[in-house]
């Protein structure tokens, strides 16, 4: 039975791949609209929205990504009892909702970061918060926003291993598997460690690539609050 | 479906004994990753070819793989080495292996943000090399970076929950254990969410609190 870790097994972890590449890809789109809602809310004149997005926004940020699987785990066949819901809706569910803070966050910087005369000379023409957001303020926030954004993809797919917890088959778990079959879990780890190294670093290669031909230069030095607490010590 | 938090009551005190726990072993990886992270910068931006490789080849596959395939490789793999470690080293070691590779990169942001011209203009000034090192350039430098770091600090204790899956009894495993014992699955993790919560929000103050204290003075090295 213990024959070690062989060829044979890549096709599962193959198989694992392609649903964690799924299960980010689908997170990652829905996440982002998401993100974009919450984003415009947090920049919007009005209060309200402002209110309720950044405490939406800074309740995902401030707990770890298990608390947010294991609620929707736990928490969604409580919403709908009696129906079976598959691993990976509960994956795409938890996923979207923690992509969502992030992207908001970001684009919320990314919208601030804009000049202020930009905005001004919108107002000062006489155009409507649509007009002015759809041409004037994305179109430049949408590039401040391609490093961070990228930066985050790349903790996505990494946070994508964490839904072995809830027992659905992608990359982590497949390797969990393929580990207690051939009692080898050194090499397949380390097969599950490649692959995952392969797609981030694909990842962040394609992304610097891109920035070097748009121009857009990715700031290292860019510091993400992780919670922003009114009034306390406010950047310098 | 009603929520009823009762019956968490006789946990409080484990909750919170467990609480201590994610910190500790936060507090433990983040002090040891911080001092492996100052080797693997120094080892990234001068010395050796080799050493120069290694280090890179370090940083770059711990911060492109997830935490928790290395937390496995650590906790079912080296046993094959004939290492065995228990839940809580098994989690400190891949903590602080982690955090290394991302306080290094965080130390070279902020050494590269001090202007060459700043440690030119020490030394013109006749300071000893020493002196330069410590005032002109690394006291600014970790100013610049100090929001970076106490963010890694606080990314790093909601991380510690992903050793609760190897079955270190910190928060996120006392949450589970609760919730298998009272089958109240979402009272506990509402009250659990709010303890990271609080617990980073109290974090993020006190870095705050800590970075005025620290660097008063006036000038700023970069802009």
């Amino acid at each position: 039975m213990i024959d070690g870790f062989g060829f044979q097994y890549l096709l599962p972890l193959g198989k694992g791949t392609l649903w964690t590449i799924a299960l980010c890809a689908t997170s990652g789109i829905l996440g982002s609209v998401l993100g974009l809602i919450l984003g415009l809310a947090e920049t919007s004149p009005s209060r309200v929205a402002r209110w309720l997005s950044s405490i939406y926004v800074n309740l995902i940020r401030g707990v770890p990504v298990l608390i947010i699987i294991f609620f929707i785990y736990f928490g969604v066949p409580l919403l709908f009892p009696g129906i079976d819901i598959p691993g990976f809706l509960t994956g795409v569910i938890a996923l979207t909702g923690f992509v969502g803070a992030y992207m908001a966050e970001i684009l919320r910087g990314s919208i601030e970061a804009v000049p202020k005369g930009q905005n001004e000379a919108a107002d000062a023409l006489g155009m409507g918060y649509f007009l002015k957001y759809r041409s004037v303020i994305m179109p430049q926030a949408m590039k401040i926003a391609v490093p961070p954004a990228i930066n985050f993809l790349i903790a996505l797919v990494k946070d994508s291993s964490l839904i072995t917890v809830i027992g659905f088959i992608e990359l982590t778990k497949a390797g969990s598997v393929v580990s207690n079959l051939t009692s080898d879990p050194i090499a397949t780890y380390l097969a599950v460690a490649v692959i995952y190294f392969v797609i981030c670093y694909g990842i962040s290669r394609l992304g610097r690539a891109y920035e070097t031909r748009t121009g857009i230069r990715s700031d290292a030095l860019r510091v993400q609050k992780p919670l922003r607490l009114a009034g306390i010590g406010k950047s310098k | 479906m009603t929520l009823y938090f009762g019956d968490l009551l006789p946990y409080s005190s484990l909750l919170l004994e467990s609480l201590w726990v994610s910190l500790y072993i936060t507090l433990v990886a983040m002090l040891a990753g911080g001092a492996l992270g100052v080797l693997l910068y120094q080892g990234k931006s001068k010395s050796s070819r080799l050493v120069k490789t290694i280090s890179s080849a370090y940083i770059e596959v711990v911060r492109n793989t997830p935490l928790l395939v290395q937390l496995y490789l650590i906790y079912f793999g080296l046993p094959q080495f004939g290492i065995n470690l228990n839940p809580l080293w098994a989690g400190l070691v891949a903590l602080t292996l982690n955090n290394a590779a991302y306080t290094a990169e965080i130390y070279r942001a902020g050494f590269e943000s001090v202007p060459r011209g700043l440690s030119e203009a020490g030394r013109a000034l006749g300071m000893p090399p020493s002196l330069v090192f410590r005032h002109v350039l690394f006291m600014p430098a970790i100013r610049n970076v100090f929001p970076a770091l106490t963010n890694q600090f606080i990314l790093l204790f909601l991380a510690s929950s992903i050793a609760s899956i190897i079955g270190l009894p910190e928060l996120m495993n006392t949450i589970l254990n609760i919730n298998s014992e009272t089958y109240r699955a979402i009272e506990i993790l509402t009250v659990g969410g709010f303890l990271y919560l609080g617990a980073s929000a109290l974090l993020t103050l006190g870095s705050r609190i800590a970075e005025a204290k620290l660097f008063r003075w006036a000038v700023k090295a970069s802009d």
